[in-house]
């Protein structure tokens, strides 16, 4: 009985090693860096007329190389990187420490939801850029101004998810705590209501950080003499534009970076999450 | 042990209704009435969707009565109550735990100690033939063994009274047979009282001890079978095929 169990869980959960399967692997495996070397070709042959306005991919590397070892403003690049992230960080921290509670909450009680639930829905639609000269005026342009921009524009998602995420907790998971001695609203919402939206959280915690590295760039533009916003906008400032596309790199290579982070601690809280698709 | 004739759960004349999208009231249930013997293995049948997962749902406790009530050992079931355990239809496994996990839930949420949950959790896994996937998460599984799992969580939980609701309705024939089978040895096993829903006559038949058959919607109780067939009963024997007939004669809708 048991190694029949074992077989039909192989079928369903293995890999099928075909030579067809196979083949498509390999195209899926090469695939991303064919285009890259295709956007590079196709980058050569567009820029050189004049390197001023387009340099060629060359030029960008070396002033690359040259950021990281020189500093601008005080900082090389990776540590105009490190400003920018801490900023999201931050930010983010907050966001999720205030906005992770506030969305249960609201998902969770009726009084919270008809209150304070209502209030944020008011408040939501407002995007964040439209924050900017609000948050100038009372708090400056300092660090303080540039985190609670970032801060506004992350909770919003955080807390959208969270709300969702414990609105859409299947009964039938509630049923199944309830009648397995979960018994009080406290024990529901700690071992059915919260790991049931977990996923739902961390999707909103993606969100907000993409939405987070948006707005710290926005900030960094508007004043700023540190980060990767700032750099760019200084090689704007002094027509550099190897300077701006060296600073798009370095934001997409950061960008990267910091979705990969947010996926690896999703994968380490929820080892499940790969099913529920799947459910 | 014989099933006894001491009244585990009395359901006496129970009706339910429900509104419906245009806002008139539907009824589901009229006038129900049955009692549930001490150890019995007693199978609910009844066409699809005519109300019976609405009527274990307040066996259970997780539903009220509009009129009429439910007792449990005489006293009127209002909440979960831990004496009851509950196999789920769409077996209910969750998905953030562990099989280990999931099966000792149960005795975790009451306050066992952890090395009793554990023990406990293991005989059942070991019971309904999961040993060496304890560590899996229901993802991982197929149909039948995350039924497996709520099978062994419900038995975990130490239940006077195990509810199953339509365990293997959404399984394929052969792995239902299979349970059924297992079923079948487990409940020989470990003498329990049984309530088994379903909407398959020959499951009925193979499982039950008694069988409440129940009219289409509104659901109602209408004729209750005493089946004395000594178990694992062999579907090609003459009473058996006898009752599957009358059953089946009897019944409102084409199973």
């Amino acid at each position: 009985m048991s190694s029949g169990v074992k077989i039909e869980n192989q079928v369903e959960n293995g890999k099928d090693t075909s030579a067809r399967k196979q083949g498509y692997k390999f195209v899926y495996t090469i695939g991303p860096y064919i285009s890259l070397i295709v956007l590079f070709i196709v980058w050569i042959i567009a820029s050189g007329k004049n390197v001023k306005t387009f340099p060629t991919p060359w030029i960008v590397i070396q002033k690359i190389a040259s950021l990281l070892v020189n500093p601008l403003s005080g900082a090389t690049l990776i540590g105009h990187m490190l400003v920018s992230m801490r900023r999201v960080f931050v930010a983010l921290f907050f966001a999720i420490v205030i906005g992770v509670p506030f969305g249960i909450l609201v998902g969770w009680n009726r009084a919270f939801r008809a209150t304070l639930g209502a209030l944020f829905e008011c408040i939501r639609p407002i995007p964040v850029l439209a924050w900017i000269p609000l948050i100038i005026m009372w708090f400056g342009i300092g660090e303080n101004a540039k985190i609670i921009m970032i801060f506004i524009g992350s909770v919003m998602p955080i807390v959208v998810n969270s709300y969702t995420g414990i609105k859409l907790v299947a009964s039938l998971y509630l049923d199944v705590g309830k009648m397995f001695n979960a018994s009080t609203q406290g024990q529901l919402l700690k071992n059915i209501v919260l790991p049931a939206a977990l996923p739902t959280i961390f999707a909103g915690i993606r969100n907000a950080t993409s939405v987070a590295w948006m707005v710290v760039l926005a900030s960094e533009m508007l004043a700023a003499k540190s980060g990767l916003g700032f750099l760019i906008n200084r090689g704007m400032e002094v027509f550099d534009i190897s300077l701006v596309m060296a600073g798009m790199i370095a934001i997409a290579v950061a960008g990267a970076f910091l979705s990969w982070i947010i996926s690896f601690i999703e994968r380490k809280v929820c080892p499940w999450n790969r099913g529920i698709m799947s459910e | 042990m014989e099933p006894g004739n001491h009244v585990r759960v009395k359901v006496d004349n129970v009706s339910k209704s429900f509104v419906g999208i245009n806002g008139t009231a539907e009824q589901v249930i009229k006038n129900v009435s049955f009692d549930v013997y001490d150890n019995e293995f007693l199978v609910l049948l009844g066409p699809g969707r005519c109300g019976k997962s609405v009527l274990l749902n307040m066996i259970a406790g997780l539903m009220g009565t509009d009129e009429g009530q439910i007792l449990l050992d005489g006293v009127p079931v209002t909440k979960p109550n831990p004496e009851m355990g509950m196999v789920f239809q769409r077996t209910g496994t969750l998905p953030w735990l562990t099989v280990m996990d999931n099966v000792r839930f149960g005795p975790r949420m009451r306050g066992v100690p952890k090395e009793e949950q554990i023990k406990k959790a293991r005989h059942y896994i070991d019971l309904v033939n999961l040993h060496g996937f304890e560590k899996h998460y229901p993802y991982q599984l197929s149909g039948g063994m995350k039924q497996r799992v709520g099978i062994a969580r419900a038995y975990a939980n130490d239940p006077k009274i195990l509810i199953m609701d339509e365990p293997f309705g959404a399984l394929d024939a052969q792995t239902r047979y299979n349970m059924e089978n297992e079923i079948l040895t487990i409940a020989e096993g470990e003498k329990r009282t049984i309530l088994f829903v379903t909407n398959n006559i020959e499951e009925a038949l193979l499982l039950g001890d008694r069988i409440v058959l129940f009219t289409a919607c509104p659901a109602q109780v209408k004729q209750i079978y005493t089946v004395s067939l000594p178990k694992p009963r062999d579907t090609m024997q003459e009473e058996f095929l006898r009752l599957r007939k009358a059953i089946s004669d009897n019944t409102d809708l084409a199973l």
